[in-house]
């Protein structure tokens, strides 16, 4: 058993700015995680490190929000934010009235925003519609969300927090009505854990409903899925907006060497049964199209989708609900965060901290937002130079992965999961989504011995299954090309049973 | 008009176009194969997959439904087009082996059977049960085989690693081309004082002299060798497609490669020319007769659109199954992806149906219904189709 003071439930950008945000006020902690880090909402957003602009008219309190922390995570992380800038396009048609709330309110709450000609938008993004009647520069700028969790952990792990992913909560332990502690279930092994600690924090996102339930509490939670698509390359090297009250496909952010366009809006009732509608894909793509033409005819190579944790509202639009956060004490001693956004997530962090001060009755104040953020120099990407150094065992073509790479990866992490190699090296992430690269990465963790070849024709099975649904509704052109091919691959030529 | 008038030009240098090719320029027809790059047979294992369906493919051929291809030939022409291609392959010093009468395994490099009927000479000795014992050899960074998965599978089989400092199996293929490296390799493979009664090595055993190195480890080590195939780059695949190209040129026929049709010249019912971009002016290339032999997606023939279908020389009519959303199915390994069925549908003659050219056919990937990996008739179909377009084009130019 494993005593501690606080246990985090959830380990995407809220739970791990929790670690780290408890880690630097000495508290003892442990986070538990049931997949990997980023594997719920946060892994499945933009990445795209809101300047505010896009809540500005409609909910000005958290677009405040998101102008100080992306200014706070410009700071901190400089080195895993890329400071592309952003663009609010109007096209013809779209209103001059939604512009002048806009900029009014910029101003008012202190976003800088300049309006540029359109012929100036151009220079700037040459792909752009020459058609737009002008464009609004705002302070926009693209973020990795998984090397985000990453980074905070990382400051968790300094100090002695303890971090166990893929242990899923199946259990709260309550004695005379307080929560004591949990029981994790190490999804590989199957084996138990047991955790005690004196307060529960549950930031599960879309799950914390499911998550409270555990201790017979409840969290009021609107779900809302987003769907986005990925192209192949960057068509923009700044983050591009539509001019208008938020809507389906309005979004175009550039992270590494691909863009994502989303997204959509649409309830949902239970986050682990969602699937993407190739409807929501055809509707990204002409809606992206708008800004940027070249999106209708680009190679997409996945469309994935993410379920947004709101708080509950009467609101039937889930758009016009609140992006602002609420701290639930289900007086316990399990509190549940709800809400927000991915840029919001360290002022998250910290008021759920100072919630635990309080708790404590301890005084130590928060420094997330004056450290920088720990080992962004390891994590800063991968640079093109080190991944060509070692041509010769390239393991992963699309993204240049050696093998060494995977192998310390492997070592590192002691991972079973193809899935944990990829978020950490851009294993599979490239055009063939995997396709020549999983069956090497999974033979060289059983020549590694960590995992035995039963357990990898069970990967390699889930992985193609899996792969699958991201790819499903993107299958045209040369992608459909490159998913006969894979296809052929594995049936035609490795003669992959279904089992 | 061009300034050269041939008598068939065939666009597709795959299996079925490189077959209809060599018949035709055998019987004294003047032959322009015309190709873009490579086929996807490069791609492949190099084995021969007639149907998969049933252990005896010709009675698996019967299952098929209606509107599939083969149905067009008939199981005489199927069994015509096997002999034709191994009596090729035997002239071009990659023999292959295996009836048409009985489908047969190659172990792949997943250890599991991977069920066809012809198979190159190099993979004749691969097990067909559990039973055989089997020493595999792999090679030190050789980044597409591994072992492990096999000896998973089979308890009988255990591996030696040889570096023959070369991660990919075209590298590896090169270095067996070379006699001192085959002479180092075989004196460290006796070293191995191996038991097994079978070595299995990647397909990776030359590229030109394939069948003659695995004899040559045959009689030094006194026993049987045989191949797997790897993931693409393939080597036996690319074996094919050179002894295909090879004998079809030592016919006679010529091959412009690098050759992308941009466009035809045409009258009301005959293509009368295909073109392609090139400095100045385009150049064309005329004929009486045209054989679409350009493969299914991946080979470059069909290119799915959003919302449709297309094929990329002629525009011919293409059988597009219903709406995107039945392209696939949900299930990735159900292999019922409807996608599966686009392509061109022709008539009893190979021409397309419901378009205007009457000296225009089609055969192999293309063709509509084929479902290739369900029905497990790679090659098998190409062969056989591309036997029976060359018979028709005969047909219509007398």
């Amino acid at each position: 058993m494993i005593k501690t003071d606080v246990i985090i439930i959830g380990g995407g950008a809220t739970g791990c700015g929790i670690a780290r945000d408890l880690a630097l006020r000495g508290i003892p902690h442990c986070l538990i995680e049931k997949g990997d880090f980023a594997a719920g909402a946060t892994g499945a957003c933009h990445g795209l490190l809101h300047s505010g602009g896009r809540y500005v008219v409609s909910d000005p309190h958290s677009a405040k929000e998101c102008y100080d922390e992306n200014i706070i995570l410009r700071r901190i992380g400089e080195k895993c934010v890329e400071q592309t800038g952003g663009l609010f396009v109007r096209l013809p048609g779209d209103s001059k009235l939604y512009r002048d709330r806009f900029l009014k309110s910029c101003e008012k709450i202190g976003i800088p925003a300049e309006i540029i000609s359109s012929t100036k938008a151009l220079d700037l993004v040459p792909n752009l519609n020459p058609d737009i009647e002008e464009a609004v520069k705002v302070p926009d700028c693209s973020i990795d969300p998984f090397r985000l969790c990453m980074l905070n952990i990382i400051s968790s792990q300094k100090r002695d927090g303890i971090i166990f992913t893929r242990h899923k909560v199946t259990e709260i332990i309550k004695e005379h009505g307080r929560c004591v502690g949990v029981k994790a279930a190490d999804q590989v092994s199957g084996e138990l854990r047991e955790i005690h600690g004196n307060v529960i924090i549950n930031a599960t996102g879309a799950w914390s409903h499911l998550v409270a339930q555990l201790a017979g509490n409840e969290v009021p939670l609107t779900l809302s899925k987003g769907s986005l698509v990925i192209t192949n390359h960057r068509l923009t090297n700044m983050v591009i907006n539509r001019m208008r009250p938020s809507a389906d496909g309005d979004i175009i952010v550039p992270n590494e060497a691909v863009c994502l366009a989303g997204t959509t809006s649409l309830a949902v009732e239970d986050p682990d049964k969602i699937r993407i509608e190739s409807q929501e894909v055809d509707t990204i793509i002409s809606e992206a199209g708008r800004m940027i033409p070249h999106f209708n005819d680009t190679r997409i190579i996945r469309a994935f989708s993410g379920v947004r944790p709101l708080l509950k509202s009467a609101k039937a639009d889930s758009r016009e609900i609140t992006r602002g956060f609420q701290i639930f004490n289900h007086g316990d001693g399990m509190y549940s965060i709800v809400g927000g956004k991915l840029t919001t997530f360290r002022l998250m962090a910290e008021k759920t901290v100072d919630t635990v001060m309080d708790y404590f009755k301890l005084k130590k104040p928060c420094e997330t937002a004056d450290i920088p953020l720990e080992g962004q120099e390891e994590l800063s990407g991968y640079p093109l130079a080190k991944r060509l150094a070692d041509m010769k065992n390239i393991v992963c073509e699309c993204e240049l992965v050696s093998r060494a790479e995977v192998e310390r990866i492997i070592k590192q992490t002691g991972t079973r999961y193809v899935g944990d190699i990829s978020h950490r090296t851009r294993l599979g992430m490239g055009p063939c989504q995997g396709g020549f690269c999983t069956f090497r990465a999974l033979g060289i963790m059983h020549e590694k011995s960590i995992i035995s070849p039963e357990q990898s024709m069970n990967a390699l099975r889930d992985f193609l299954q899996r792969r699958f649904r991201g790819i499903r509704f993107c299958l045209w052109g040369d992608q459909l090309r490159e998913e006969q091919l894979v296809e052929y691959i594995y049936m035609g030529i490795l003669a992959l049973e279904k089992k | 008009m061009g300034l050269i008038q041939h008598d068939v030009i065939i666009i597709g240098a795959g299996v079925a176009g490189l077959t209809a090719g060599s018949i035709l320029v055998e019987k004294g027809y003047n032959v322009a194969l015309i190709a873009k790059g490579e086929p996807t047979a490069c791609l492949s294992t190099g084995c021969i997959d007639i149907c998969s369906l049933d252990h005896d493919p010709l009675h698996g051929v019967s299952h098929l439904p209606d509107e599939h291809p083969y149905h067009l030939v008939s199981r005489a022409v199927i069994r015509e087009s096997i002999e034709k291609f191994k009596e090729s392959m035997v002239q071009m010093g990659f023999p292959y082996t295996g009836s048409p009468e009985s489908n047969r395994y190659v172990l792949s490099a997943l250890g599991t059977f991977k069920t066809t009927c012809l198979v190159p000479s190099t993979m004749a000795a691969a097990p067909q049960d559990e039973k055989d014992d089997l020493h595999i050899i792999t090679f030190s960074g050789l980044k597409d085989f591994y072992p492990s998965y096999i000896t998973a599978r089979r308890k009988n089989a255990s591996f030696s690693t040889y570096d023959a400092s070369a991660s990919t199996t075209m590298g590896l293929a090169t270095n067996f081309e070379r006699e001192d490296f085959l002479e180092k390799f075989l004196s460290w493979l006796e070293k191995l004082n191996i038991q097994e009664g079978k070595i299995a090595f990647p397909a990776v055993l030359g590229l030109e002299s394939a069948a003659t190195i695995t004899q040559k480890i045959e009689e030094r080590l006194r026993c049987k060798v045989f191949e797997i195939p790897t993931i693409p780059p393939s080597m036996p695949g690319r074996r094919l497609f050179n002894a295909l190209k090879d004998y079809f040129r030592k016919k006679g026929g010529m091959i412009y490669w690098s050759w992308p049709v941009s466009g035809v010249e045409k009258t009301k019912k005959i293509i009368e020319a295909v073109t392609t971009p090139s400095e100045g002016r385009p150049k064309s290339l005329n004929a009486k007769v045209f054989i679409l032999a350009s493969g299914s997606f991946v080979g470059g023939g069909l290119t799915a659109r959003r919302d449709t279908i297309v094929e990329n020389i002629f525009n011919l009519p293409v059988f597009v199954p219903g709406q995107r959303d039945n392209w696939f199915d949900s299930d990735y390994f159900s292999l019922n992806h409807g996608i599966g069925k686009a392509g061109i549908i022709v008539d009893s003659s190979f021409r397309p149906k419901e378009a205007d050219w009457e000296n225009v056919f089609v055969c192999g990937g293309i063709l509509a219904h084929t479902d290739v990996l369900k029905n497990g008739c790679g090659h098998g179909m190409a062969l056989a189709t591309g036997y029976a377009v060359a018979a028709s084009c005969m047909g219509y130019i007398k």
